[in-house]
């Protein structure tokens, strides 16, 4: 008995053995055509790719990124990231890519005159062990120097129209003043209006004008020490004809000792005004303000909360978008521009803090922002 | 004796307007429609002051305020500059040009204007 099945076995085996070389075989032709396929896709890809391998040597380059980077793959495959720092044509961007190593996603680069990346990073894992990174390149060069021309647009608009409205402003106030002989009462009320009608232009263009800064990249200008309290308290006061007009309760909370912060006050000073603006705009009256100010571990938090009328649900996570304002919004006050959330939170950012807010419509919205204190030098 | 501004404005309005407002206050003012003519009129007139706008055909705000640092005599009189754009930037400039003091013309008005001047070289 056992002899026999001994037999059968061996025979078995042998032709299993066949098979398994067969299957193999198949096998190998199959990953082949796999790879070959999976490669056909990467060099085809309209992005560039680089994958370097857990010894962050470079075993990948397709031809998008090679054009991209304007490097020959044999010049660079096989190369450790350190080498290729080294290496000329190369040098900024590794230099990029290493000082982005812990995060990369969709992260700008500019590689040219008129030639910008996005790039992002992947970190590859097979079977629950990193096998390396893969450097994602886009290519946004084209909507890059659309967004400038379409910021130069807006700029150039909004100084050509500065100078008519400066032109407006400067005639009614002569006039108003009496300049040029005296008003009747309607005349006069009628062209108060008209002032404060075109005060709002101004407005709406500078609001327009700080956008195309923002994006224009030069917006922040000079830190300076200031004292915060101080910039709060002065905006606050010029609302004060508003305030008493709709018969609102506003407090500040301050803290008596404060630290003077690195800032750019002219600036921070528009991101509190905003704040304040919407928080009395879109309070109803007889409403409450609180506007409280203090220091935390290593930041100040600056609130402004109030009874207004809230931000829909499903519109909170549009709020700081550029020109978006909220139905309610719009429905209280026709006027407005979009604009003042978006510029306060660049203005917050570009000082390194933070701005969020917590709303529920029909109750009211407190709006924060944290400041880092290791501005202080 | 009554004191003189040399006023240099391309845009005509808000020229004639300042023109007007200083008038009316005892100023004797001369005006200037660019920089290149700006700059012939304060060579001739020596003016108390100067009332100077940036942006301008032929010959820009600053490029005046270059020229008359080089003058002995000339970069001596006091600048205020008119600025259209109210950057920073610009402002920055004409700071360091030696500017004694600037506004911004959407955000000023005449009156404001002349108690600038009054500030610079009294009545």
């Amino acid at each position: 008995m056992n002899e026999e099945s001994r037999e059968i076995t061996s025979e078995e085996e042998r032709l299993a053995l066949l098979n398994i070389l067969e299957d193999v075989e198949e096998e190998r032709r199959k990953a082949k055509e796999e790879r070959d396929k999976t490669l056909a896709i990467i060099k085809n890809l309209t992005d560039g790719l680089l994958f370097f391998d857990k010894e962050e040597r470079l075993s990948l380059i397709n031809p998008q990124a090679e054009r991209l980077l304007n490097v020959k793959e044999k010049e660079v495959v096989g190369k450790t990231m350190e080498e290729l720092a080294t290496f000329e044509p190369l040098k900024p961007f590794i230099k990029f890519l290493q000082e982005n190593r812990k995060s990369l996603y969709k992260k700008e680069f500019q590689i040219g005159e008129d030639k910008f990346l996005e790039v992002s990073s992947v970190i590859v894992v097979s079977r629950g062990e990193k096998i390396g990174t893969l450097i994602i390149l886009h290519d946004i060069s084209r909507e890059k120097i659309i967004e400038r021309m379409k910021t130069e647009f807006v700029s150039i608009s909004a100084h050509q129209l500065r100078t008519p409205l400066s032109a407006i402003k400067w005639i009614l106030k002569m006039i108003l003043d009496g300049d040029l002989g005296p008003l009747l009462k309607t005349q006069k009320e009628y062209l108060e209006k008209a002032y404060t009608s075109n005060e709002r232009m101004i407005n709406l263009i500078n609001d327009l004008l700080n956008v195309s800064r923002i994006e224009e990249g030069r917006f922040l200008y000079r830190l300076e020490p200031a004292d915060l309290r101080k910039i709060i308290e002065d905006i606050l006061n010029t609302y004060k004809k508003e305030i008493q007009k709709k018969k609102l309760e506003v407090s500040f909370r301050k803290p008596r000792k404060f630290p003077s912060i690195l800032l750019d006050k002219e600036k921070i000073g528009i991101a509190v005004q905003n704040l304040i603006e919407n928080a009395i705009r879109y309070t109803p009256e007889k409403g409450k303000i609180i506007l409280s100010l203090k220091k935390k571990n290593k930041e100040i938090e600056f609130f402004v909360k109030d009874t207004g009328i809230g931000i829909p649900k499903e519109q909170q996570a549009r709020i700081f978008s550029k020109f978006f304002r909220a139905k309610n919004a719009v429905k209280m006050e026709p006027n407005g521009s979009g604009l003042g959330l978006f510029v306060t939170k660049k203005i917050i950012e570009a000082h390194g803090g933070k701005i969020w807010f917590e709303s529920e419509e029909g109750k009211g919205t407190t709006f924060y922002f944290t400041l880092p204190l290791k501005l202080l030098k | 004796m009554e004191k003189r501004i040399v006023l240099v404005e391309d845009e005509e309005i808000i020229a004639d307007l300042l023109e007007r407002k200083l008038s009316e206050e005892g100023y004797k003012v001369f005006v200037a429609k660019n920089g290149e003519e700006g700059l012939a009129k304060i060579k001739e007139i020596k003016p108390d002051l100067i009332l100077l706008d940036i942006v301008m055909p032929k010959m820009g705000g600053f490029e005046v305020m270059e020229e008359l640092k080089r003058d002995e005599k000339l970069k001596e009189i006091p600048i205020i500059v008119i600025s259209n754009s109210g950057q920073p930037v610009e402002l920055n400039k004409a700071k360091e040009l030696g500017a004694k003091d600037w506004l911004i013309k959407t955000e000023f008005d005449p009156k404001e204007v002349l108690e600038k001047v009054k500030k610079q070289i009294g009545n």
